[in-house]
């Protein structure tokens, strides 16, 4: 039975691709939960790449970078998710729209 | 790890065990007076630590980090400003209902974060470091929960600089799918071996960039800034607006440097330098257009920050004409300590006037007629204006005066012209200020200040003038430090 690989360039691409979702979503969502959601799925796309890339070079480095990113991710979610919380008991909405006062 | 390494890391040592001992001290004995106390024991001994790192010297502790001058420098820079900060948080955290406590652990660890930044030389340094940073950063913002803007300020900040390092993180992981690099000096070797016109590492770089470029909030990755800067409690604002800019410049210039990225006369690098030059000059006028249209004082420090960070820039840019670096070098340590001071001098003054409980005096309305009512918090705002404005005597000229000598070393021509316009456009808002203060007969109820908070601020209006009118220290030692980083041709 032969190994069948799959090219870097196609995890990259959809990597990128899932990149893209995310960016798009932070873009458009005005819900405070999807907001975080779709910066988590941009976080899990460079963690994809860079797993990707790891096993190009066949190091662990990329693998640690991930770990590090998951770190990363949940303690920005962590203050996310607390922020979420007080927005909710103040304007009784998670849209962020709701919060806007401050002149852009 | 050797004891020398140890040695070496000592400021970044002491820090952390002055982070767990306040830690520690705040869950057993709740008080606001032990917490400051001990946070600012702590800065003194990371600075006092700073001495014994130094002569551990040059050295690479792990691949993941360079403690040397340069990081000594920025260390030392920080630590000052952390404390500074203590300070000014100390009566403005006062009053308000909730404990204050936890507010001097997140700015000892944002701290450290700064400091890792500093020295870092490799990618995952510089994550771990600006993500410290940032989410210290983000509670510190929201800090004073029971307010609605600095809530809202914290959850745009949240989310756009997580965006910003989402696309920096992309970036390094293209970089290295294409180098097989993740530290700045193998990533030089690696693109001078092989193909600099790879698809895949362009768009690293590119991504790489942009994420710099909206953590340093340059324009047209700016968009956050003003509303984090007005919805933040001073205190924050101000060490946002020094520490964190600061940390993540020291990073980018050295990885300008280590990995060559302005050097390679191909496409793909002078295609890097141009889209910096373009992010340069748009931040140093729009920044500066914008700056004139504000009505609150926060929001108009926020884009002077915004056009500041777009002339440092020129110090980056001149890698591309003088590569080995001491120029460049030289130049940003020189532009930085005037920048931080002026700066967190300008934030002190506003945040001695604010505090959690009665609010913020952010409207340049509420100013009028300071200079009757409060003459040192007055005239300190004075010299730390006029000094961004880059009046001769205050540490802004000379802040100025060697971005331009290094802009002509350089001949980028096109960048000094912005340089020029900025600076002319910006002395009219920064004298709008001067001049509301100086109006007579207006009733805008007082804030209780501090004795400690108005000393800070009266230090530091004075560590404005001492650097313009007696620049001569901080030239020679930034010049020495630039001396020892160069690298051997």
């Amino acid at each position: 039975m032969t190994a069948v690989s799959v090219p870097i360039e196609h995890v990259l691409v959809l990597a990128a691709a899932l990149f893209t979702i995310g960016l798009v979503g932070v873009l458009v969502r005005r819900n405070v939960i999807f907001l975080l959601m779709s910066l988590e799925i941009m976080m899990n796309a460079c963690g994809l790449a860079f797993i990707a890339a790891g096993a190009r070079w066949a190091e662990a480095d990329g693998q640690i970078m991930y770990m590090l990113i998951l770190a990363l991710a949940a303690a920005e979610v962590a203050v996310g998710l607390g922020l979420v919380l007080q927005l909710q008991r103040r304007f009784d909405n998670l849209d962020i729209d709701a919060a806007s006062e401050l002149a852009g | 790890m050797t004891a020398l390494d140890f040695q070496a890391l000592a400021p970044h040592l002491t820090l952390t065990g002055g982070l767990m001992v306040v830690l520690l001290a705040v869950s057993f004995w709740r008080g606001h007076r032990t917490a400051f106390a001990l946070t600012l024991l702590s800065f003194v001994a990371a600075f006092v630590a700073l001495w014994p790192g130094l002569d551990a010297g040059p050295r690479e502790v792990t691949p993941l980090l360079m403690l040397d001058a340069y990081a000594a420098f920025f260390n030392g820079l920080f630590i000052l400003i952390g404390a500074v900060t203590a300070l000014l948080a100390r009566r403005y955290l006062e009053g308000r209902a909730g404990s204050p406590e936890e507010f001097y652990l997140l700015l000892l660890m944002a701290t450290l974060g700064a400091m890792t930044l500093a020295s870092a030389q490799h990618f995952a340094a510089l994550l771990l470091g600006l993500e410290i940073l940032s989410i210290s950063l983000y509670a510190m913002v929201a800090y004073p929960e029971e307010d609605h803007p600095p809530l809202e300020a914290a959850l745009k900040y949240l989310v756009l600089s997580g965006v910003g390092s989402t696309i920096m993180l992309f970036g390094m992981a293209l970089i290295y799918h294409s180098t097989g690099a993740l530290g700045f000096a193998e990533f030089a070797a690696s693109v001078a071996t092989g193909d600099r016109a790879d698809l895949w590492l362009v768009a690293g770089q590119v991504l790489f960039i942009i994420g710099i470029a909206f953590k340093l909030s340059l324009i047209p990755f700016h968009m956050w800034t003003p509303d984090v800067y007005q919805g933040a409690p001073a205190p924050v604002t101000g060490y946002l607006a020094t520490v964190s800019k600061a940390a993540v410049f020291a990073v980018l210039l050295r990885f300008a440097l280590d990995a060559q990225l302005l050097e390679f006369s191909s496409m793909a690098q002078l295609s890097i330098g141009l889209v910096l030059a373009i992010i340069a000059v748009l931040s140093m006028v729009i920044g500066n257009v914008l700056a004139l249209l504000q009505d609150s004082i926060k929001r108009l420090l926020a884009y002077s920050s915004i056009a500041h960070v777009g002339y440092l820039m020129i110090a980056l840019l001149v890698l591309n004409a003088l590569p080995d670096g001491t120029m460049a070098v030289e130049t940003t340590l020189v532009f930085l300590a005037g920048y931080l001071a002026m700066t967190l001098s300008a934030f002190a003054v506003v945040s001695e006037l604010s505090s959690a409980a009665a609010g913020e005096r952010d409207s340049i309305g509420e100013y009028a007629g300071l200079f009757w009512r409060r003459p040192v918090l007055a005239a300190v705002l004075t010299a730390a204006l006029l000094s961004l404005a880059g009046i001769p005597l205050t540490a802004g000229f000379i802040a100025k005066f060697y971005l331009f000598a290094a802009g002509v070393e350089g001949a980028l021509w096109g960048l000094l012209w912005a340089l020029i316009l900025g600076s002319a456009l910006s002395i009219y808002y920064y004298l709008k200020i001067v001049f509301a203060m100086t109006v007579r007969g207006t009733d805008v109820p007082a804030v209780p200040t501090s004795a400690a908070g108005v000393a800070t601020a009266a230090v530091l209006g004075l560590v404005v003038l001492a650097l313009g009118i007696y620049p001569a220290p901080l030239i020679d030692w930034a010049g020495d430090i630039a001396q020892g980083l160069q690298r051997l041709p």
